[in-house]
């Protein structure tokens, strides 16, 4: 592999990865923009939306197959599922808590982590489970580069539920709703606005947007387990941050600049696996300390 | 409407146990009072050696342990109103400087501590200083990664610390002669640890620095107006804080004569949060109470197995939905 | 204050109730995780000990007394152990059989020690036990630096030149993945790569092209089967040609299910699995019969350290603890399921008993 060789491939690669980390980040943003919460929750909510795009596609594979629309439908299922899922969350356990100091909901979300996190344990003691589909290695050959079908895919259905969230959030009465939340909740309860509603519908898209990075993580990847969410809903918070919290457009540019930074990280030999980790942590620090409202984000003065 | 869902709960539990809870709040306030309880605590934790387990010991120390840390992030959550989620980075620096300094460079135990207190000093104003003037979420973030830094460096550089296999075989101190190497040893200490530490926070809570910092946090531009320097004052909380978890990191190291990196993960720094935010932030009474319910918790269930820590989520909702201020709240407020 | 009080006096009078009933049993101690990310491998190990408990006790049991197990789930965390050790110790256990995280077993000896309490460990195998080791822990399961010479072997065998190792950054596959690294190295070959995977970090496309750019003959995988069936599969999946083994901990058919048709021709090293010894047909038979599920890998080597330990209190003659620590030195070729077991003057397998395994047609062969 030649350089041009190198540097084109993990460019594919950082946009694969880059995508999931930020339909993660997209439920961090909206639901931090709109109540201000940092959902430590959504890491695991990922994690729950591939359990359950497995189990919809176990159940649909006699009848739609393993091929790409049996997985479309479990994508689907798994997205309404989940979304009603994050709701029921927002319902029981953090609207009680929406005016309660800071650190009280973030403790929920906490203990919302821990519950689904061990309750998925126990439902599989632990184990890995494959998530098999019919899906090969198949793809379009470059001389030494290899981008599957899978991959082209994956990375167009991102874009197509970026878009649609984009036209969702700018030119619907309810994405309209969202922002003007966002910026006063007060006044928009004077205002007549179901905040607790639109609240609500926020939990709701954003979990859909999570169960489907966790669907295709799972096509993907080929196998899922109880703690995948760990790992990438810290890095999904930290694209959130990176792009400014809050910001949609942010949330995305943040997702795929952080797969970027991670795959020539891992390649430039002076830092080494080892020390990837350091290094986009690093760099975010820093990144934060000279720009500290994010790449996207208003300066603005705020207190706890 | 959703302001109303707050306070409604709290209204219906002032009906019932308010009677009592007020009762011991006004109790507690008078110190002669507090002193008392206090003295009694001490006098009964210095008799458990005699009766108790070995098991009862280890737990209990472990929960010694937890109340150092939780007042150590107390410090700097609950006076200062600054969230950390990397404080178990400075218990591992402590804890690895001492670790390095008597199995490495064969110091001796005790004139390790000093030095090791000096490097916790050190890192944290490096973490700390640039990150003070950024917004709490931004700041939660930044002491997140910046305590993954550290678990990853003490993982990654091998040839100091033993790399993910940790430090092994470190040297037992000794105190007048006497090897420490028993638990009850081990207990003894950590409940001086424990009394110093609530001592240290009652003191520094009355002083004016302690004031201070619940200055800042309660309204940062006032403060400032009124002549005070609010980096100075935020780094003091950060530097303070961290020297509780240091100092316990460095009997922690002697305690296990073994540490490696996942004692100091992002859920240990996590959980002592937690702890903290259960007992009632800003309260000592709170931090001794929430250590406690932390530790103890897995062990009393240790018979539900793997549910445990399924229940434990559980347990943190509710506890949160019908008890935001914890167990044993700041009432000042 | 008062309710967290009398929760622990509960915790304490229960406690004491356990360690009071059936004194004329001999109770055995179980240390595994049991919660944890790393649990199966407790449960697989914790269920082997009580499988050959209960055969043992079938047969009536040794010098006229019958086996109980109490179990202590040490979460593959140093504190959680240290606390399971010493309630191990106050439930007045004659000896303990398990130890799976070395990390975790490792601050736990010191507490068995000072009990003399032995201490048959199964499935922890860092190499810093024959360091550590007070004398009262017995390590059944080979140390890192065995499978490091059976790896080498092989890969001298298979022409290697240009060796890339990956591990996980936890104790156990670093110690394997350095040792390695080493002895490569002093053998005058070269190490292309040595890299790590974060645990649960499903992505690693980067490192494959990494990986690739390098252009090793051989990968060598020392960490779990979970992350490393996942690997194996990018890196097939990313166009790498060259050969891939994989360590003891990621031999399991499991990883043969999640890396799918790329872990075709894949070696393995292995402690001799019992489905490749005509002893081990029986035992995972009864296995599966009994917990309705496949033994793990450390399985057969966990039955079988509970078995040596019946044998040495028989040989001992006596439940005594020092008598049982004595036997267990002295044992001399006990035919376990994975091969026979003696101790070193450290208390170490004396023997490596690792085969190599290789992937044909979906299954594990093994390879003469």
């Amino acid at each position: 592999m030649d350089l041009f060789d190198i540097v084109t491939q993990q460019i594919a690669n950082s946009l694969i990865l880059g995508s999931f980390y930020a339909l993660v980040a997209l439920g961090y943003s909206m639901v931090y923009g709109i109540i201000k919460l940092l959902n430590f929750a959504h890491g695991d909510i990922y994690m729950v939306g591939a359990f359950i795009g497995f189990t919809a596609l176990s159940l649909l594979v006699g009848f739609l197959g393993d091929g790409w629309l049996g997985i479309s439908a479990s994508l689907i299922l798994s997205m309404i599922a989940t979304g009603f899922l994050g709701v029921g969350i927002q319902r029981l356990a953090y609207r009680p808590l929406l005016s309660a100091p800071r650190l009280s909901i973030l403790i929920t979300a906490m203990g919302v982590s821990l519950l689904l996190f061990n309750t998925v344990m126990a439902a599989t003691i632990g184990e890995y489970k494959a998530f098999e589909t019919g899906l090969g290695f198949e793809g379009l050959d470059f001389g030494n580069i290899h981008i599957s079908y899978t991959q082209i895919v994956l990375v167009l259905a991102t874009a197509l539920l970026m878009v649609a969230l984009t036209l969702f959030i700018n030119k619907t009465i309810y994405g309209k709703a969202m922002r003007a939340i966002s910026i006063d909740m007060d006044a928009c309860r004077l205002m007549g606005i179901d905040v607790n509603k639109v609240i609500a519908l926020t939990f709701f898209v954003g979990s859909a947007l999570a169960a489907a990075a966790g669907v295709m993580a799972g096509v993907y990847y080929g196998s899922i387990h109880f703690f995948m969410g760990f790992i990438i809903g810290l890095k999904a918070f930290t694209a959130a941050v990176f792009g400014g919290i809050g910001i949609i457009p942010g949330a995305m540019l943040g997702g795929l600049l952080l797969g970027t930074l991670e795959s020539f990280g891992t390649q430039l030999s002076w830092i080494g696996t080892e020390w990837k980790d350091v290094f986009s942590f690093g760099l975010l620090i820093l990144i934060l300390v000279f720009k500290p409202n994010g790449l996207m984000g208003r300066t603005e003065i705020e207190r706890m | 409407m959703a302001a109303n869902d707050g306070s409604g709960a709290a209204v219906a539990r002032r009906t019932g146990l308010a009677g009592v809870e007020d009762r011991l709040a006004a109790f507690f306030d008078d110190r002669r009072h507090r002193y008392a309880v206090f003295a009694a605590l001490i006098l009964a934790g210095l008799l458990v050696p005699r009766v108790g387990s070995n098991y009862t010991l280890e737990i209990l120390t472990n929960s010694f342990l937890y109340i150092v840390l939780c007042l150590g992030l107390n410090i700097i959550v609950g006076y200062a109103g600054l969230l950390d989620l990397g404080f178990a980075a400075f218990f591992a620096v402590g804890a690895y400087s001492t670790g390095i300094l008597t199995s490495t460079f064969g110091w001796n135990f005790w004139l390790a501590i000093p030095p090791a207190l000096l490097f916790t000093v050190i890192v944290r104003v490096i973490i700390g200083a640039p990150t003070l003037r950024l917004r709490s979420d931004y700041l939660a973030i930044v002491t997140l990664g910046a305590g993954e830094m550290i678990r990853i460096i003490a993982r990654n550089m091998k040839d100091l610390t033993g790399g993910a296999s940790g430090l092994i075989g470190i040297q037992r101190p000794s105190l007048f002669g006497l090897e420490l190497n028993q638990i009850s040893h081990y207990y003894y200490i950590f409940l001086a640890l424990a009394v110093l530490a609530v001592f240290a926070s009652d003191r520094l809570e009355h002083s004016r620095l302690g004031r201070a910092w619940k200055y800042v946090r309660d309204d940062e531009d006032a403060a400032e107006a009124m002549g005070i320097d609010r980096v100075a004052v935020k780094l003091s909380a950060y530097i303070i804080g961290a020297l509780f978890a240091g100092l316990a990191g460095c009997f922690y190291a002697a305690k296990m004569t073994a540490i490696s990196p996942e004692t100091f993960q992002f859920m240990q720094s996590i959980m002592i949060l937690v702890a903290v935010v259960l007992g009632g932030m800003g309260k000592i009474a709170g931090m001794v109470v929430g250590a406690m319910a932390m530790v103890l918790f897995p062990e009393v269930f240790r018979e539900i197995g793997s549910m445990r820590m399924l229940v434990f989520g559980l347990i943190l909702i509710v506890m949160m939905i019908f008890r935001p201020q914890g167990i044993w709240p700041d009432r000042r407020h | 204050m008062k309710k967290i009080g009398l929760v622990f006096a509960a915790a304490a009078l229960a406690t004491c109730l356990a360690a009071g009933a059936a004194l004329a049993d001999i109770k055995v101690g179980i240390m595994v995780p049991t919660t944890g990310s790393e649990a199966t491998y407790g449960k697989d190990m914790e269920n082997a000990v009580k499988m050959a408990m209960d055969e043992i006790n079938a047969k009536g049991g040794v010098l006229g007394q019958k086996f109980i197990t109490t179990t202590a789930d040490d979460g593959c965390d140093p504190q959680m152990a240290t606390a399971a050790a010493s309630k191990l110790t106050s439930e007045d256990v004659t000896a303990v059989v398990g130890g799976y995280c070395s990390g975790a077993t490792l601050p736990t000896l010191k507490i068995y020690a000072d009990a003399g309490i032995p201490f048959v460990i199964t499935a922890a195998n860092s190499s810093k036990f024959s360091d550590m080791n007070p004398g009262n822990a017995f390590l059944v399961n080979a140390i890192g630096s065995f499978q490091v010479e059976t790896a080498v072997e092989l890969f001298k065998k298979q022409g290697v030149k240009k060796l890339a190792i990956v591990h996980q950054g936890d104790g156990y596959s670093e110690d394997l993945a350095s040792l390695t690294q080493k002895k490569w190295k002093e053998l005058g070959n070269e190490v292309v790569a040595y890299e790590l995977v974060n645990k649960g970090e499903q992505d690693q496309s980067a490192l494959v092209t990494r990986l690739k750019s390098k252009n090793p003959d051989m990968v060598f995988w020392t960490a779990y089967y979970a992350d490393g069936g996942l690997l194996i599969k990018q890196l097939r999946q990313g166009g790498y040609k060259g050969k891939i083994t994989v360590g003891d901990g990621s031999t399991d058919a499991k990883l043969i299910q999640i890396g799918g048709k790329a872990t075709e021709g894949v070696y393995a090293l292995a402690n001799p699995l019992p489905e490749f010894l005509t002893t081990g047909q029986k035992f995972i038979a009864d296995y599966k019969a009994k917990f309705k599920t496949d033994p793990g890998p450390y399985s057969a080597l966990t039955y079988d350290g509970m078995l040596l330990l019946a044998d040495a209190i028989k040989r001992a003659g006596a439940v005594d603890r020092k008598a049982i620590i004595a036997a267990l030195k002295k044992t001399d070729k006990f035919p376990g399921l994975s091969g026979p077991v003696t101790f070193t003057d450290k208390n170490l397998l004396a023997n490596s008993n690792f085969v190599v395994l290789q992937v044909k047609d979906g299954k594990w062969s093994l390879v003469k």
